[in-house]
């Protein structure tokens, strides 16, 4: 190994997102489309990238083709290098059998080899579920700084969310004095970001431990971090400030494409700074007709707009005929919205055809009762025929017929 | 496939002179088109289309923009160990000084030539701008059995000095090959891409050169008598580059449907820039314009072609204009008929018109 790097970077990308349900029956969650010409994967690898990690390894499990074909040799990350970049790292089989990834502890511990091939000071845990813009650099140096075995990025969330989250008490000196997994009465509302950073050795000796501990689940946040804890090493969290948002509901995903029309939302992708890489297409620049109308939106290359948008979120590729309207919606690549139809409130996953007439999604203002609103799901190429109607919270993953 | 047989080389550089606005700066090759392309991206993806596997790229001056922009062929998959492009800069020797034609820069790049052992090569120029299957103009070349093969258009032909007009017999070999003198009627005229053998093209270097002739053309009209030279009709987009104006008028055709289909008919590569979507404001009126990533739109824009980073403020009206990277139009400012380079600011309230048929041109980075 020519160069030796203080840190590599573990990037678990297994999930299937189940939540996400329809829009991640082919693909990995961290595969699934993002603010109009990235994938969710593009935050964690541009965020390596900027902060000047250049080896990751990516854990891929569930569902890895489209992932493996999108992350290819690294070079929309600048990860296609010599020494280092990036590494699909698929469970293999062994002499002593073959296993899935059983937790994220244990992923990690099948591929202690890859690590040691480079050797580094530190290892930096990441998940491919989130969006955000952070410099690991930044986070590496804290740890530095306060000599510890493990350092954990946590955020500061709404009280009343609290509970969702894994939370820390932490003290004054930033390190961890207790671990809280989803407790129904928060004491605290600093909440693991699930990005980690040890020291190798230990995190080496940890991962074997763990594997060798009878009915572990082998995952980190359960098992080898309040090990760590209980043996009294050095634990510390690092306060992270800024946009943070898990992706792993259809409602928060949709939720987090509109948050980039939201000027008070502190998400900035516009950085030439911080730039979020991705794999495009070789499309021409949009057009937009003579009669369309498009206000607060965001509209990417290859996008043929005839028709009204407002407050949507166009991705690569997508036509919206004359006459058709789309509005507080996702529209992924490649999908055809004909002439009259309606789509509101939705996600429309790739390319799928919404025939003249139908609609799909309804407001939650139109709603009888409000609990029963929810964002309508469009799966890959599924068509809704002509004049069809999609109810609101409904997930359409077969051609639904038209309405004769 | 006949392609991979051909090595493709592209003059970036040649009918500089025809729009000197936008290329005193940069060469042809760099001009930017379409709101997110270069000139050169077209020929070099019509190449990569057909399967040609191996490019030189001519340059002579200011190649830096176009040095910067291809960088090592990655975006057109042309970064490769066998073949892939090349950058062929000018080859002056002390005696002879700057190369003047096309047969004195492909003389100086005469071992590149030699070295890729491609039975054909292929010749074009930035400035003509199409989507042509050139695997199908070699099959021709081929197939006909030609010395050279040239593409030619039917149409009014571009008002360049040297364009010129063929005469061909039935059997579409050409028989005379003038230069323009009406440039009002319909005419077969020359689109200067052309299919030729390697050694041929290698012998009729070596005899320019001893006779110091330094314009391949006038090789060529010289030897029609001798050699096999037939047409190729090229139908459908295609427009040649000859002045300011044509550039802004070719760039509204564009904005019609059936002309984006046939230019981008097959995929076209650029340098990608990674930038953000283009972002519409709650007060943003767009009609009929295209638009590139990068974009923020608050105010009015009809008939444009906006390239990428391209800022429009609130009540800006923007009309027939091309704006190009990194623009920024401010508050209230009324812009009609303009060509605005790269980085131009035009500040809160100005108001800048030009007429259709007289655009005006606004220089980089200036400010308004």
């Amino acid at each position: 190994m020519a160069m030796k790097p203080e840190c590599i970077a573990m990037l678990l990308a297994g999930g299937q997102g189940s939540r996400l349900g329809i829009l991640t029956k082919q693909i990995a969650k961290p595969a699934v489309p993002y603010g109009g010409k990235y994938r969710i994967i593009d935050f964690p690898l541009s965020n390596c990238v900027n902060s000047g990690i250049y080896t990751v390894g990516v854990l891929t499990q569930y569902q890895p083709l489209e992932l493996n074909d999108y992350i290819g040799n690294g070079q929309p990350w600048d990860l296609d290098r010599e020494n280092g970049g990036v590494h699909v790292l698929s469970p293999y089989q062994q002499i002593k059998g073959t296993e899935w990834y059983k937790g994220t502890a244990n992923a990690i511990y099948q591929n202690i080899n890859f690590i040691e091939r480079y050797d580094p000071e530190y290892v930096l845990i990441l998940s491919g579920d989130h969006i955000y813009k952070m410099d690991y650099s930044k986070m590496i140096d804290y740890h530095k700084e306060k000599n510890a075995d493990c350092t954990i990025a946590m955020l500061e969330v709404p009280w009343d969310e609290a509970s969702r989250f894994g939370l820390m008490i932490v003290n004054d000196d930033g390190s961890i004095s207790e671990f809280e997994e989803k407790p129904k009465n928060p004491r605290s509302n600093k909440a693991s970001m699930g990005v980690y950073v040890f020291n190798w050795k230990k995190l080496r000796q940890y991962l074997i431990d763990d594997e060798a501990k009878e009915g572990s689940s082998n995952d980190f946040g359960h098992d080898l971090i309040p090990a760590m804890h209980e043996n009294g090493e050095r634990m510390f969290a690092y306060q992270f400030d800024g946009y943070w948002k898990d992706v792993g509901t259809i409602n928060s995903l949709w939720d987090a494409n509109l948050d980039l029309l939201n000027p008070k939302v502190d998400l900035n992708l516009d950085d030439d700074t911080w730039k979020i890489y991705s794999r495009s297409p070789a499309a021409p620049p949009h057009y937009i007709g003579q009669n369309a109308e498009i206000e607060s939106s965001m509209i990417t290359e290859g996008c043929d707009i005839e028709g009204k948008i407002d407050f949507s979120v166009l991705f690569a590729n997508v036509t919206v005929e004359e006459g058709a309207e789309v509005k507080y919606s996702i529209v992924m690549p490649g999908t055809v919205v004909k002439k009259g139809a309606v789509v509101q409130y939705s996600i429309v996953a790739e390319n799928a055809v919404i025939e003249e007439g139908a609609v799909v999604g309804e407001s939650p203002e139109n709603m009888a009762d409000v609990n029963d609103w929810g964002v309508a799901v469009i799966g890959n190429g599924v068509t809704i025929g002509k004049g069809a109607k999609v109810a609101p919270k409904a997930m359409v993953d077969e051609d639904m017929g038209g309405a004769e | 496939m006949a392609a991979k047989n051909v090595l493709g080389i592209i003059f970036s550089n040649a009918y500089d002179e025809v729009m000197p606005e936008l290329t005193s700066l940069r060469t042809m090759g760099s001009v930017p088109f379409a709101g997110r392309y270069r000139l050169i991206d077209f020929q070099l993806s019509n190449m990569v289309n057909a399967g040609i596997p191996q490019v030189g790229v001519i340059t002579k001056g200011n190649y830096r923009s176009l040095m910067d922009h291809v960088g090592n062929g990655k975006p057109w998959d042309l970064s490769r160990k066998r073949g892939g492009m090349t950058i062929l800069p000018p080859f002056n020797t002390p005696e002879t000084g700057m190369f003047k034609g096309k047969a004195d820069s492909l003389f100086g790049s005469i071992t590149y030539i030699s070295d890729s052992n491609k039975d054909y090569v292929l010749l074009a120029d930035c400035n003509v701008i199409c989507n042509i299957d050139y695997d199908n103009l070699v099959k021709a070349h081929i197939a006909k059995n030609a010395d050279i093969t040239i593409a030619y258009a039917y149409g009014i032909p571009p008002a360049t000095s040297s364009a010129s007009e063929f005469v061909m017999d039935e059997n579409g070999r050409i028989t005379d090959d003038r230069y323009v003198d009406c440039y009002s009627s319909e005419v077969n005229y020359s689109l200067k891409i052309m299919v030729i053998g390697r050694t041929l093209l290698e012998r009729l270097l070596y005899e320019a050169h001893s006779a110091r002739v330094d314009d391949f053309e006038t090789i060529i009209r010289k030897n029609l008598s001798f050699l096999a030279v037939y047409g190729y009709e090229v139908k459908g987009f295609v427009r040649t580059l000859e002045s300011l104006r044509s550039y802004y008028e070719i760039s509204m055709e564009l904005l019609k449907p059936e002309n984006r289909k046939a230019l981008f008919a097959s995929p076209v590569y650029t340098k990608v820039r990674d930038q953000f979507p283009a972002v519409y404001g709650i007060s943003a009126k767009v009609k009929n314009s295209l638009i590139a990533d990068g974009c923020k739109i608050d105010g009015e824009v009809e008939n444009c072609i906006l390239f990428r980073g391209v800022t429009v403020a609130k009540g800006a009206k923007l009309k027939n204009c091309i704006v190009m990277q990194d623009s920024y139009i401010g508050d209230n400012a009324e812009i009609e008929c303009v060509i605005a380079d790269k980085s131009v600011v035009v500040k809160p309230n100005k108001k800048l018109c030009g007429a259709s048929n007289y655009p005006i041109y606004v220089g980089k980075g200036i400010v308004i």
